[in-house]
C-alpha cells in the first residue's frame, strides 16, 4: 500500500457491541473462502443479490453465493471504489446509474481483461462466478440489467434471472385477493431456479436438507427480530451504525448455523447491557430512527458523529429485512418451496393491513409511525444516495405524508387569548445527501453542518416538550 | 380530393400545441380519461371498459417546481416532469392513471402518484420482468384483475367482445402508424421526422377512433412524390426511452439531417407489435405487452451462450430498423438515471458498430436548457457521418 493509499486509509467506526466488531473478520473470511473455492474448484459460486430468499435452495445445492452489492460496499468503504467506477464509465455506462452495479462491472472487465485480480484488489478481490442469479423483484433496475451488462465481458458465465414480483399497496383493494396467483407464480420461478442449479452443479436437490435449511432460516428470522426489538431499551445498547455490520449474518449468511449462532451470541450480549444500563451512548438525549435510504458506506462514522452529541439509534428501517413469521397471517406450507413463497408475499405485505386501518396511511408510513412509538423516536434520519432509486425514491413523500396523518410531539405556544396551549406537531426529520460507494458525491464538513443543526432542533423540542409536561 | 399536406401538417401542429385539447372537451361531455406514461399499459383493457386511455406527455420547457416538493430528483426527468404537469393540474380532465412496473422510477414513486394526485382511479399493472410460460400466465392473472379494477371502476362489464373490438381498433391504429411510418423510406421522406412525432402523440391522445381517421387524413395527403422540403443530409433513427422532446428532434433536422425512424416507446416499439386477434382476448394482450414489446426492462435469456447472438436477439430490430430506413447512423437517446437503457448503453453501441452503424450516444436531462449542449455533439456527429 502506497503512503497515499495509508493516508487516505479510514479510521475504524466505533461499535457499540462485540457481535459487531466482529462483522469485518467475518466478511473478509467469507471472501476468502470464495476465493478457495475458486481456486480449489471445490463448490460452483454464484454472483447473486441479498433478498432474494433463495438462499436455502443455493445452500441445499452447496452452491457458494459471491453478495455482489456486498463486495462493491466493501470497495466503498475502503475508499477504494473509484478506480472501479471510473472504468465502468470508460466502458460507456453513466455515473447516475446504481454506483454498487457500476463499480462491479469496473472490476469484473478490469478482471477479465487481465486475467487475474486488478492490483491490489480489496480483500483480494471478487471471484469468477460459474453462473449469476439476478432479481429485479419489481424493486430494483439494477439487479435485473447488471448480470445483463456483465455478460458482455464474461459470456460464458449463464443467468438465471428470478421474478419475485409481490402486490403493491392499495388502499382501495385487498392485496391478499391476488395472493394465490402470485404464490404460484413465485413457486415456479423458484423451481425453474432449482432446476437450473441442478443443471449447473450436476447434483440433484435434496428437499430433505432444503427443507431443514428454511427451518432454520424461519428459527433465524423470528431470533433477529426479538433481538433487535431488544433495542426498545432506554438508553438503546446498539445503534444503527452497528445494525450495519450486523446485516451481514441477516442477509449473507441465512440458512447457515451461523447466522443463528451469531444472534444468539447477539441477542446474550444486548440483554446483558441492558441488565447493566449501558446504551449506544453514555447519556441518551436523542433517540433517532433511521427512516431510510442504504447508508454512505465511506461515512458510516457520521454514525459516531451523531452518538458524540448525544443522539441514538435504536432503529432502522433499511436492512431490517425480516418480519416475525409468528405475525404473518400466510397459510402454512409442508413443501419448502412453497413455504419460501409464502414468506416472501408475507413479508413483503407485512405492513398491509395495518395501514388500511389508519386513514391517509401507507405501508412504509405505517412502519414508521409503528417504530416512533414502540422505539420512543424523537426525530428521523433519512439517506438519499443520488445513484439509487430502489431505496431512495419516495422518501420525501413518505415525510410528507408522515406529517400529514401523525404529530406526536406536544410544543407550548402562546393562544390567541395569551394563554399557554398545547400544540402537536411533526417529528423533525433529516435527509442526508450523497451516495452508497460514490465519494465524490460527499462531504463531511456539510453532512456534520446538516446534523449539528439537526441536533440544535431537537434539543429545543426537548426543552419545549420538557416545558410542556 | 385528400387535404393538401400543409394544410393536414398544420392542423397536426396546432393539437400538439394544444395537447388534451380535444380529450378536454370529451371529458367536459362526461367522458372519462385513463392516464398512462408507458407502452407497458394495456389500452384495449381501458378503451373496453368505456374509458379513453390518453398519453401523458411532459414538457422540456416547464422547470419542474411542485413535482420536486414530493419527488426526488432521482427519478428519470421525463417522468418527473409529467408528474409535475399532473401535480400542476395540466392534466385535470383525467379521471385516473395506470402504471405499470417498467422501470424503478415509475414503481418506487406509484405511491406518490396515487396519494398525491388523488384521482378517482388509479391502478398499478404488474408486468412480469421475465418471459416464459409461467410469466405469461402469471400476467394473464394479472391483466384479469386490472379488467376487474376497471369494472369495478366504471360500472361497465368488460366482455371477450368488447376486448376484442379494442383489439382490433388499436391494431388498425398501428398498422396505420406503420403506414407513415413507411412514409420516411423514400429520399428525401415524404413526411419529416418533426411531423411524424407530432402525429403519433395527437394520435395518442385521441379516443382511437378519432386517431384512425387523423392517420388516414395524414397518410392521404402525404402519400405520393416527395413532398416534403427535407435537404438530402444524412438519414437517422432515434434509438432509446420515450422521447416526445419535440427540440431534440427539431435540432437534428436544423442541423440538416432527417429522422427517417426510431425505436422508442412512444414510437416504433409501441406501434409496431399487433395483438393476435384469433387467441382469447386477455392470453392475446398478456402475449404482446410481455412478448412483443421490445423493451429493455425485460429480461430474456441468453438462450444461445454468446455475447454476440444475445445482441442480437436483443437489438436486431434496431438493425432492421436502420436498414428498412436506410439509416446512415443511429443516435441513441438516453435519460440521465435511465437504470434500463443505461445498463444497455455499451451493449447498444458494440452491437450497431459491429454492423458498421455509426452511433452516438446522448444522456439527456430532458431540460431545453441542454440543447446546446447537444447541438454540438450532433453536428460533430453529422459531421462524421455526413
Amino acid at each position: 500500500m502506497s503512503d497515499e493509499q495509508k493516508a487516505n486509509k479510514p479510521k475504524k467506526r466505533m461499535t457499540a457491541t462485540k457481535a459487531a466488531a466482529s462483522i469485518g473478520p467475518m466478511v473478509k473470511e467469507f471472501i476468502a473462502g470464495t476465493l478457495k473455492a475458486r481456486e480449489e474448484r471445490s463448490h460452483k459460486l454464484a454472483y447473486t443479490f441479498i433478498v432474494c430468499h433463495h438462499e436455502e435452495i443455493l445452500r441445499a445445492l452447496d452452491v457458494l453465493p459471491i453478495w455482489t452489492e456486498n463486495f462493491a460496499g466493501i470497495c466503498g468503504a475502503k475508499r477504494d471504489a473509484e478506480r472501479f467506477l471510473q472504468r465502468a464509465e470508460s466502458l460507456g455506462f453513466s455515473r447516475s446509474l446504481c454506483t454498487y452495479a457500476l463499480c462491479g462491472l469496473g472490476f469484473d472487465q478490469w478482471r477479465e481483461e487481465l486475467g487475474e485480480m486488478p492490483p491490489e484488489a480489496p480483500w483480494g478481490g471478487q471471484a469468477r462466478p460459474d453462473m449469476m442469479i439476478s432479481s429485479g423483484q419489481i424493486l430494483c433496475d439494477p439487479r435485473a440489467k447488471w448480470y445483463q451488462a456483465a455478460q458482455q465481458y464474461m459470456p460464458d458465465v449463464p443467468i438465471y434471472n428470478i421474478d419475485l414480483p409481490h402486490p403493491l399497496y392499495d388502499p382501495k383493494n385487498d392485496h391478499k385477493e391476488q395472493w394465490a396467483y402470485y404464490h404460484k407464480y413465485i413457486v415456479e420461478q423458484l423451481r425453474g431456479l432449482v432446476s437450473f442449479l441442478e443443471e449447473q452443479t450436476g447434483k440433484k436437490m435434496d428437499y430433505d436438507r432444503l427443507s431443514e435449511l428454511v427451518e432454520l432460516t424461519e428459527k433465524t428470522w423470528n431470533l433477529i427480530h426479538e433481538t433487535y426489538e431488544l433495542r426498545k431499551a432506554v438508553p438503546t445498547p446498539m445503534g444503527t451504525g452497528d445494525a450495519m455490520n450486523t446485516m451481514v449474518p441477516m442477509c449473507f449468511n441465512m440458512g447457515t448455523q451461523v447466522a443463528y449462532d451469531f444472534f444468539v451470541n447477539l441477542k446474550k450480549e444486548l440483554e446483558e447491557k441492558i441488565q447493566k444500563g449501558e446504551g449506544e451512548v453514555a447519556e441518551e438525549k436523542y433517540r433517532l430512527m433511521w427512516g431510510g435510504g442504504l447508508p454512505a458506506w465511506f461515512a458510516l462514522k457520521d454514525f459516531n458523529y451523531f452518538n458524540s452529541k448525544g443522539a441514538s439509534f435504536p432503529v432502522e428501517t433499511t436492512y431490517r429485512m425480516v418480519a416475525p413469521l409468528y405475525e404473518m397471517d400466510i397459510p402454512d406450507a409442508k413443501d419448502p418451496i412453497e413455504r419460501i413463497a409464502w414468506r416472501w408475499l408475507g413479508y413483503w405485505n407485512f405492513w398491509f393491513d395495518r395501514a388500511r386501518k389508519r386513514p391517509g396511511s401507507h405501508p412504509d408510513v405505517e412502519r414508521l409511525i409503528n417504530h416512533i412509538e414502540n422505539y420512543k423516536i424523537d426525530g428521523i434520519v433519512m439517506h438519499e444516495a443520488f445513484s439509487c432509486r430502489t431505496w431512495h425514491v419516495g422518501l420525501i413523500w413518505q415525510l410528507n405524508q408522515l406529517a400529514k396523518i401523525y404529530k406526536p410531539i406536544p410544543v407550548l405556544s402562546l393562544g390567541q387569548n395569551g394563554k399557554q396551549q398545547t400544540k402537536h406537531c411533526e417529528l423533525p426529520s433529516l435527509i442526508l445527501e450523497s451516495d452508497i460507494i460514490d465519494i465524490t458525491s460527499y462531504s463531511e464538513a456539510d453532512t456534520r453542518n446538516k446534523i449539528d443543526a439537526f441536533i440544535e432542533t431537537l434539543e429545543s423540542l426537548r426543552q419545549n416538550r420538557a416545558d410542556s409536561k | 380530393m385528400p387535404e393538401p399536406q400543409s394544410d393536414v401538417v398544420s392542423r397536426v401542429d396546432a393539437m400538439y400545441q394544444d395537447y388534451a385539447g380535444r380529450a378536454k372537451e370529451l371529458a367536459g361531455q362526461g367522458a372519462r380519461f385513463i392516464g398512462y406514461v408507458c407502452s407497458f399499459v394495456p389500452l384495449e383493457m381501458i378503451a373496453a371498459s368505456g374509458c379513453f386511455p390518453f398519453r401523458i406527455r411532459g414538457d422540456v420547457h416547464e422547470p419542474i417546481t411542485k413535482g420536486d416538493t414530493l419527488l426526488e430528483t432521482i427519478v428519470c426527468p421525463f417522468y418527473r416532469s409529467c408528474f409535475d404537469l399532473m401535480l400542476k393540474g395540466k392534466y385535470d380532465f383525467a379521471s385516473g392513471v395506470v402504471i405499470p412496473h417498467a422501470c424503478d422510477s415509475m414503481v418506487r414513486s406509484y405511491d406518490v402518484w396515487n396519494y398525491a394526485l388523488n384521482l378517482p382511479y388509479t391502478h398499478f399493472v404488474n408486468v412480469p420482468s421475465v418471459c416464459g410460460d409461467s410469466a405469461l400466465r402469471f400476467f394473464e392473472a394479472e391483466l384479469i384483475s386490472f379488467k376487474q379494477s376497471l369494472e369495478k371502476y366504471t360500472g361497465v362489464s368488460i366482455t371477450d367482445e368488447k376486448l376484442a373490438h379494442s383489439i382490433r381498433a388499436y391494431n388498425l391504429n398501428r398498422k396505420k402508424a406503420r403506414d407513415i411510418y413507411a412514409l420516411r423510406k423514400t429520399h428525401p421522406p415524404a413526411i419529416l421526422g418533426s411531423d411524424l412525432v407530432k402525429v403519433l402523440s395527437v394520435g395518442a391522445s385521441l379516443p382511437v377512433e378519432e386517431s384512425n381517421e387523423l392517420f388516414d387524413q395524414v397518410l392521404q395527403a402525404c402519400s405520393g412524390a416527395n413532398k416534403t422540403d427535407a435537404q438530402s443530409g444524412p438519414r437517422i433513427l432515434i434509438d432509446g426511452p420515450c422521447l416526445d422532446n419535440m427540440d431534440l428532434i427539431k435540432l437534428i433536422e436544423d442541423c440538416g439531417a432527417q429522422v427517417v425512424g426510431d425505436t422508442t416507446c412512444n414510437g416504433a416499439r409501441d406501434h409496431f407489435p399487433l395483438t393476435d386477434e384469433i387467441r382469447p382476448p386477455v392470453q392475446a394482450l398478456a402475449d404482446r405487452y410481455l412478448n412483443k414489446l421490445n423493451c429493455p426492462k425485460t429480461y430474456r435469456d441468453n438462450q444461445a451462450g454468446t455475447f454476440e447472438k444475445d445482441a442480437d436477439n436483443r437489438f436486431g430490430d434496431i438493425e432492421s430498423y436502420a436498414k428498412d430506413y436506410s439509416a446512415d447512423g443511429v443516435i441513441l437517446y438516453v435519460y440521465k438515471y435511465c437504470d434500463p437503457f443505461g445498463f444497455e448503453v455499451p451493449a447498444r453501441k458494440t452491437y450497431l458498430e459491429s454492423k458498421n452503424i455509426p452511433v452516438l450516444y446522448l444522456e439527456d436531462l430532458y431540460s431545453s436548457g441542454a440543447t446546446g449542449q447537444l447541438k454540438t455533439r450532433i453536428q460533430a456527429f453529422l459531421e462524421m457521418i455526413g
